[in-house]
């Protein structure tokens, strides 16, 4: 994590359009803890200048997000969060959702019986969760 | 908004510009793409009043081109526009001399962002050096709009890199800026509209975001579409 918590490391893709994925990103850090309910975030204009991007653009993704609900902007104070639970829940399930999904799509054609595929995404679970034990100071972010 | 209609520009026996017509507005960055030699530089020239055109029209917030432009306006060449013999702090004095909406705090911040040295000699500059310094010039008076040809050509990654950073800065935010380019990569996610010249007119004028909310498209798909085709 660089010292501009991380925000630098961002890559667009050219395809999907731009304030999506910055709705995205957003979505991945509160879901991953990054980002914790009730927390402020950067202003439109730092967040352009941190992402890289069009001062417009980051104007659209945080109208997006107020719009679905993912942040609350009240006065002049910085936008935060938000702390409604049910918002919460239906991001992470949002992005689990299509996590299985890639990962279901991904193997559909290989034809492997379902108690094998269950056996690997354990093991390979565990594994993962090991190695990051036993890394000093990994924490995952 | 700058506003161009029906342009039309030959050089000797050569249509450069054949009918073009777009806008670029205030508060947006618009690209003008096109193969080497599509005539991006002569429009650029053209809302400067640097070159005629054999016919149509330019207006900018509905005026013709007139003196009172050149504080309404800034054009950024690619090419060093001063003696090679000036040291760099010099240059900006004379751009103070010249300018009304010469900001030279502003001025000041940018060589500082650029780590510019002010005793340097314009002459030894190196090309990307150049090229910072000619954003400094270009982007330290308070104008509306910002005119830059081709502010990446032949320039290191790193240099790149920060002028790239200029368009995400509040040193651009509420101008209008037309930027002229042939390696798009480099501002692909910057841009609010491109506005593609092929054979003399504009093949393509499109919404960035939306082409790609719509169609899946980045601008290079759409630039493969019109000079692949």
């Amino acid at each position: 994590m660089d010292k501009h918590g991380g925000w630098m490391e961002t890559a667009f893709n050219t395809r999907d359009p731009v304030y999506l994925q910055v709705v995205r990103l957003f979505k991945e850090r509160i879901v991953t803890g990054r980002l914790a309910a009730g927390e402020a975030i950067p202003s439109r204009r730092e967040i352009a200048a941190l992402l890289k991007m069009n001062p417009n653009t980051a104007q659209r993704a945080y109208k997006e997000m107020e719009e679905q609900g993912l942040i609350v902007t009240e006065g002049n104070s910085p936008s935060r969060i938000t702390r409604d639970e049910d918002v919460l829940r239906s991001i992470r399930s949002e992005l689990l959702g299509e996590a299985v999904r890639t990962f279901v799509g991904s193997i559909r054609n290989m034809q492997v019986p379902f108690p094998e595929i269950v056996a690997l995404v354990k093991e390979e679970y565990e594994a993962d969760a090991n190695s990051r034990d036993q890394q000093p100071g990994g924490d995952g972010a | 908004m700058i506003r161009i209609e029906n342009a039309h520009k030959r050089y000797r026996w050569r249509k450069v510009l054949d009918g073009v017509t777009f806008s670029a507005e205030k508060g947006q960055i618009t690209c003008l793409v096109g193969m080497n030699g599509a005539g991006k530089s002569t429009l650029l020239k053209a809302i400067m009043g640097l070159t005629p055109l054999s016919k149509g029209t330019i207006r900018i917030d509905g005026v013709g081109s007139k003196r009172e432009l050149y504080e309404k306006i800034s054009f950024i060449p690619d090419h060093a526009a001063m003696p090679g013999g000036f040291r760099l702090e010099e240059g900006l004095r004379f751009m103070a001399d010249y300018y009304k909406s010469w900001n030279e705090s502003r001025a000041q911040e940018l060589m500082t962002f650029f780590r510019l040295n002010p005793r340097d000699r314009l002459g030894n500059l190196s090309k990307g050096t150049a090229a910072k310094y000619a954003l400094v010039l270009g982007l330290a008076a308070d104008t509306e709009f910002v005119l830059m040809d081709e502010p990446f050509s032949g320039i290191d990654v790193f240099s790149r890199e920060m002028i790239g950073d200029v368009f995400s800065s509040r040193l651009i935010e509420d101008r209008g800026v037309l930027v002229t380019t042939h390696e798009i990569d480099e501002v692909e996610h910057l841009l609010d509209r491109a506005v593609l010249l092929k054979d003399g007119k504009v093949a393509r004028d499109i919404d960035c975001e939306q082409v790609r909310d719509e169609q899946g498209k980045s601008v290079l798909d759409v630039m493969r579409e019109v000079y692949r085709a």
